[in-house]
């Protein structure tokens, strides 16, 4: 079943359901903070407001009460989710 | 309380607090009362590299065809690389290994301080090759006025931590009276200069070198000195793992379940462990003045990094639970994020040397649903 993600002050998608919650969010050209990609760095932590979501690899990253690691989780349920210094939208460069 | 290399007490490791327990016995790893420890050897094992595997020979051209000023930050830029590594290859050995009490913990802070030999192993490596005498460059590290101005600040809490323990080693707790002047060796102050010593770590790790990262990127951004950038890039895989390794000893010290007073001096602390982010942002701002003395480079400036010091001070703060200190929101060089992700390399990909391999690890885990599209 396809669940939906609220980013709190941003916008709601319905991401492909294979897809990590970083790789989803930025396919919806959200602005998003990332290094390792893999669990280590903890750069792309966001807050979980509400929901549930499933580590697809364990994370290594020092995580605080109350944030995720986008880079290698999915998500279980609707999720909301506030995006440290706010949703912001990727610059193109045309 | 003299240190010992091999305590033949019989006890409970995991019963231990992370430091100024009773010293390790043996390096054993089948129970461990922090498996997170564990995990972050095996992954910096998994990253081993040699710098020689980096081919430089373009960069020599590059660096022939700079401008001086843009020189001049290149080189004062690896200098103050070399200097951050060379603090780190020795200290947390030096400074945490006497007093560390668990063994995979113990054994990760040997790893961290082995892979930043590495980094300084590939220094000279960079140096060699654009320059026909490393030594000029080497020697101005341990004089120049700027860089050693930032040697002190960094070094001065694993300096107040070293000379603690090994005054506490040789006389224990209590007054003491050391070349005519009265001493008191207390555990709890050793603790302070303990937690001091990790937050001003973490700073160094997460802050100061990556500042520097985003000096050697922006020259990799205009495609010159991309064999340097190469190296870069597998040092900051290292270094991100180094500062979640350092954020984990913060925060289990300040949660106060591995040791309760720890707590209470993460607490009192706050305020000056705080300071020391904000510190060494502003001594990177002011080393920004120095690299940029003589002119900017296309895509940064003085303004541009100052930015940048800002921004990741910030995030570093939020980290590890701290306000941020600064007003900026939006990373102002967004082109760091690919430059930092290690696999991010486009090469051939017969020439793909894929910087995070496992040897001899696959998934072995199978469960039924793998056979879901089996029928007989």
């Amino acid at each position: 079943m396809a669940h939906i993600v609220k980013i709190l002050e941003g916008f709601s998608f319905i991401p492909r359901k294979e897809l990590t919650l970083l790789e989803a969010l930025e396919q919806e050209n959200v602005d998003m903070e990332y290094q390792c990609r893999e669990g280590f760095c903890g750069s792309c932590q966001v807050t979980l407001v509400d929901g549930e979501v499933t580590y697809t690899t364990d994370p290594i990253a020092f995580i605080p009460e109350g944030k995720i690691l986008t880079c290698c989780c999915q998500l279980n349920s609707d999720v909301t989710i506030e995006i440290p210094g706010g949703c912001k939208m990727k610059k193109h460069n045309l | 309380m003299t240190y010992t290399t091999f305590n033949r007490e019989h006890f409970n490791a995991t019963q231990e607090p992370m430091f100024f327990g009773r010293n390790v016995n043996v390096s054993r790893y089948d129970v461990q009362k922090y498996p997170i420890f564990e995990k972050l050897i095996e992954k910096q094992l998994s990253f081993f590299w040699r710098p020689e595997e980096v081919d430089l020979s373009t960069d020599r051209r590059d660096f022939a065809a700079l401008p001086d000023h843009e020189r001049h930050i290149f080189l004062s830029n690896l200098k103050y690389q070399t200097l951050l590594d060379s603090v780190q290859g020795r200290s947390p050995n030096v400074a945490l290994l006497p007093i560390v009490s668990l063994p995979e913990l113990e054994t990760w802070i040997e790893t961290w301080a082995f892979s930043e030999t590495i980094h300084s192993r590939s220094y000279t490596h960079i140096i060699r090759n654009i320059v026909t005498e490393p030594a000029r460059i080497f020697d101005d590290i341990v004089t120049n006025e700027a860089i050693t101005k930032r040697a002190r600040d960094i070094t001065r809490y694993y300096d107040a931590l070293i000379e603690g323990v090994s005054l506490y080693h040789q006389l224990g707790e209590g007054k003491h009276t050391v070349n005519g002047e009265d001493i008191i060796i207390s555990i709890t102050d050793l603790k302070r200069r303990l937690y001091l010593t990790v937050v001003s770590v973490n700073v160094l790790e997460a802050i100061r070198f990556y500042v520097s990262f985003a000096c050697s990127f922006a020259f990799a951004e205009r495609s010159t000195m991309e064999g340097n950038a190469k190296i870069i890039k597998l040092i900051a895989r290292d270094e991100a793992l180094h500062l979640t390794g350092t954020q984990h000893i913060l925060q289990l010290l300040a949660d106060g379940k591995d040791d309760p007073e720890m707590a209470v001096i993460a607490r009192e602390l706050k305020d000056q462990a705080r300071q020391i982010f904000i510190d060494a942002a502003e001594q990177e701002k002011d080393w920004a003045d120095y690299l940029f003395r003589d002119g900017s480079m296309i895509g940064l400036n003085r303004d541009i990094l100052g930015q940048y010091v800002e921004y990741i001070t910030n995030q570093r703060m939020v980290a590890v639970g701290f306000e941020p200190a600064f007003a900026i929101k939006q990373n102002p060089l967004p082109w760091m994020n690919s430059w930092l992700n290690s696999d991010n390399v486009q090469v051939a990909p017969q020439e793909v040397e894929v910087s995070s391999y496992l040897v001899g690890q696959i998934d072995s885990e199978v469960q039924s649903e793998d056979f879901s599209n089996f029928s007989l």
